[in-house]
C-alpha cells in the first residue's frame, strides 16, 4: 500500500509539473468556476439573511384608545404574550411614544415642533414581535378592536408581509436552483479542462496499459493530480475572496446599513464550500476522464 | 522435414492453396530449418483434438514444449460490420520464432490486438499461456499483459524519461518493489547493449537505440511472448538487421517471438516459421518459409 501511495503521489506531482501549461489552464478554470460559485453563494446567502432580518422585524402594532388604563393595557399585553407564536410584547406608553418621536426627529435633523403642543397627541400602543412572520394574520386578528375594546386600530401590513414571504420563498427556491445549475456548469467545465490534461498524456496511459499496469496504478495518480488542481484552485480562490473581503464588507455595510450582512460570519461555510467543491470536482473530473481510457 | 515426438502441428491453412500434408504430420515435432520448409494443413477434426492435447499440455508446467498461444476458429468482426479475421487457427509453441506477414489490412493488427486483449474475439478462442482471453475477468487483464512484451514500429517511449527510467517505468507501474527494479533494469539494458546510454533521453538516441530501449522495456517483465509489431518499419536496413539479431538472441534465451513485418528480405533470409494473413484468413503457415509463397 505504501509503495503504491508513494508512486501515485510522486506521479501526480510529476504529472502536474511536466504538463505545467495544461495543469495551470485547468487550475485557472477551476478558480474562475469556484469564484462564480462562491459569488452566487454569497449573494444568495446575503439576500436570504437580509430577508430573514426583515422578517424578524415584522411586528404587529396595535394603537390603544386614549382612555385605556394601565391595568387594561397590562392585561392585554399579558394575554398576547401567552400565545405560542409570539416572541415578545412591548408596551409603548404615550410618553415613550412622544420621546421616540422626538428622538427620530432629532436624528433626522428636523425641527421638533412637539414643543409647541400643549398636550401629547400620540397614542399608547402594544408592539408584538412574532416568532414567525407567517403568524401575522392570526395575531392581528386576535388584537382586533372587536375582541378588545381598548384597541383602537391595528396597523395592517398583511399584504406587505405576504409579499415579503413570497419573495423570500421564491428567492430560496430559485437561488438554490441557480446555485445547483452553476455548480453543474462548473462541473462540466472543470471535467473538460482536466480531461484535456489527461488527453495530453494519452500515450503514457496507453504504455501503462500495455505493460500491464492495473487500473488503480493508472487511475490514482490522475485522481491525486485532480485533487491537487482542485486544492490549488480553492486556495487561490479563497485568497482572492479574502483580498476582496475587506472592501466588499465596507461596501455592504455602507450600502445595506441595516442588514447584518458580514462576510466574516460566513467565512467557515465559504471555506468549506470552496475547498469541498474544488477538491471534489478535481477528483471527479480526473476519475471521469481516466475512466474513458480504462473501459476497454 | 524434421519431425519427431509430441509437438503438434502449428501449421494450418484454411481457404485456398493447402493440404499437402496428411493427418499423420500433425503429431510430429517440427523444427524450423532453413533447408526444409514445411507446409502442413491437417483436417479440422484432427486439429481440434490436437488443440485439446496442446491445451492439456499447456496446463502442465513440466512439459517443456507447451503452447504459449493457441487460436482456435477465431473470427473478429468490428461493430461497423467489417470482418477483420475469419476462422483463424494458430498454435505457437514455446520458444518459437514466428513471422506474421500479409498486406496492410490483412488482419495482422487485429490479431495482435486480440493477443493483448485490446479487443475480444467475436467467435472462437484465444488462449494465452493456458488462459482463454475472452473469459478472462477484466481485472486480471493487466496481470496477463505482463506475460507479453510488446514492441511497436514507433517505439512508444516516454520522451521526458531517460532510457533507464523508460524501462523502469514498466516495473514501477506494475507495483514492483523499488529494490528489485534496479537489478532488473540493469540486466535487460545489458542484454540489449544500452548500459552506456542509460541516462540519455529518447531524443538523444538513434532509431535503433530507441527500438532497443523498447525491447528492453518489453523484456523487463520476463515475458512468455514478445510481440513485435513492425519493429523495423522505421529503421534503415542495417539497423533493422541489428534489431533482428537482438530478437533472435532473445528467442535463443527461450522467449517466444511473434513478429509482424513487411520486411520481405529479413523474412526470406531467416527462414523461420511464416504465417501469412490475407483478408483476415491464414493463407499460409510454413516453417522455414519465405516472405512470398514459393510454389
Amino acid at each position: 500500500m505504501l509503495p503504491f501511495l508513494y508512486f501515485s503521489l510522486k506521479r501526480a506531482w510529476q504529472g502536474f509539473w511536466r504538463n505545467a501549461v495544461m495543469s495551470f489552464a485547468a487550475t485557472a478554470t477551476m478558480v474562475l468556476m469556484l469564484l462564480l460559485l462562491a459569488g452566487f453563494w454569497i449573494i444568495q446567502t446575503g439576500l436570504l439573511a437580509g430577508l430573514q432580518f426583515t422578517e424578524q422585524k415584522v411586528q404587529v402594532v396595535a394603537y390603544l384608545q386614549p382612555n385605556a388604563t394601565q391595568t387594561q393595557i397590562n392585561e392585554l399585553a399579558a394575554e398576547i404574550q401567552r400565545r405560542s407564536d409570539v416572541e415578545s410584547v412591548d408596551v409603548v406608553t404615550r410618553d415613550k411614544a412622544l420621546e421616540r418621536f422626538r428622538e427620530s426627529m432629532k436624528a433626522q435633523g428636523r425641527t421638533d415642533l412637539t414643543e409647541q403642543l400643549d398636550s401629547n397627541p400620540l397614542l399608547a400602543s402594544v408592539e408584538v414581535k412574532l416568532k414567525d412572520a407567517a403568524a401575522l394574520r392570526a395575531v392581528t386578528e386576535s388584537l382586533a378592536p372587536e375582541e378588545h375594546p381598548i384597541v383602537r386600530n391595528v396597523i395592517n401590513i398583511q399584504d406587505l408581509v405576504e409579499r415579503l414571504l413570497t419573495v423570500t420563498n421564491i428567492l430560496r427556491t430559485v437561488g438554490t436552483g441557480i446555485l445547483i445549475g452553476v455548480g453543474l456548469i462548473a462541473l462540466f467545465i472543470i471535467v473538460n479542462a482536466i480531461r484535456l490534461a489527461v488527453v495530453a498524456r494519452a500515450e503514457e496511459i496507453e504504455i501503462m496499459r500495455l505493460v500491464g499496469a492495473s487500473d488503480a496504478f493508472i487511475r490514482w495518480p490522475f485522481v491525486f493530480e485532480g485533487a491537487f488542481v482542485g486544492f490549488l484552485g480553492a486556495v487561490i480562490t479563497l485568497a482572492i475572496l479574502a483580498g476582496a473581503a475587506e472592501p466588499l464588507n465596507g461596501f455592504m455595510v455602507d450600502f445595506f446599513r441595516v442588514l447584518p450582512l458580514q462576510i466574516g460570519s460566513m467565512t467557515r461555510d465559504l471555506v468549506t464550500l470552496v475547498m469541498g467543491a474544488g477538491v471534489g470536482l478535481g477528483i471527479l473530473g480526473s476519475w471521469v476522464s481516466v475512466r474513458t481510457y480504462l473501459i476497454r | 522435414m524434421v519431425a519427431s515426438g509430441r509437438r503438434g502441428s502449428r501449421c494450418r491453412a484454411r481457404g485456398r492453396g493447402r493440404t499437402e500434408a496428411s493427418r499423420g504430420d500433425t503429431d510430429r515435432r517440427i523444427l524450423p530449418t532453413a533447408e526444409s520448409p514445411v507446409t502442413i494443413a491437417p483436417a479440422p477434426s484432427a486439429a481440434r483434438s490436437l488443440r485439446r492435447r496442446i491445451l492439456e499440455r499447456g496446463r502442465d508446467q513440466a512439459v517443456p514444449d507447451r503452447a504459449v498461444l493457441v487460436l482456435h476458429d477465431v473470427t473478429k468482426q468490428y461493430p461497423n460490420g467489417k470482418i477483420a479475421l475469419r476462422d483463424v487457427d494458430l498454435v505457437i509453441p514455446e520458444g518459437d520464432f514466428v513471422f506474421l506477414v500479409g498486406p496492410s489490412g490483412a488482419g495482422k493488427s487485429t490479431l495482435i490486438k486480440l493477443l493483448i486483449r485490446d479487443e475480444v474475439a467475436t467467435r472462437g478462442e484465444v488462449v494465452l499461456d493456458g488462459q482463454d482471453l475472452a473469459r478472462l475477468p477484466r481485472r486480471q487483464v493487466p496481470r496477463m499483459r505482463r506475460k507479453i512484451g510488446i514492441i511497436f514500429q514507433d517505439f512508444k517511449l516516454l520522451p521526458t524519461k531517460t532510457v533507464w527510467e523508460n524501462v523502469a517505468f514498466a516495473l514501477e507501474v506494475t507495483g514492483y518493489p523499488r529494490r528489485q527494479i534496479r537489478p532488473a533494469v540493469d540486466r535487460v539494458l545489458a542484454i540489449v547493449g544500452l548500459t552506456a546510454q542509460s541516462k540519455q533521453v529518447p531524443a538523444q538516441l538513434s532509431g535503433g537505440e530507441q527500438q532497443r530501449t523498447a525491447i528492453a522495456r518489453a523484456l523487463v517483465h520476463d515475458p512468455r511472448l514478445i510481440i513485435a509489431d513492425e519493429p523495423t518499419g522505421n529503421l534503415d536496413p542495417l539497423i533493422s538487421w541489428e534489431i533482428l539479431q537482438l530478437l533472435l538472441r532473445i528467442n535463443e534465451l527461450g522467449v517466444t517471438v511473434l513478429m509482424a513485418t513487411h520486411n520481405a528480405e529479413v523474412v526470406t533470409a531467416l527462414r523461420k516459421r511464416v504465417v501469412a494473413l490475407e483478408e483476415g484468413r491464414v493463407i499460409r503457415d510454413e516453417v522455414g518459409g519465405a516472405y512470398h509463397r514459393e510454389d
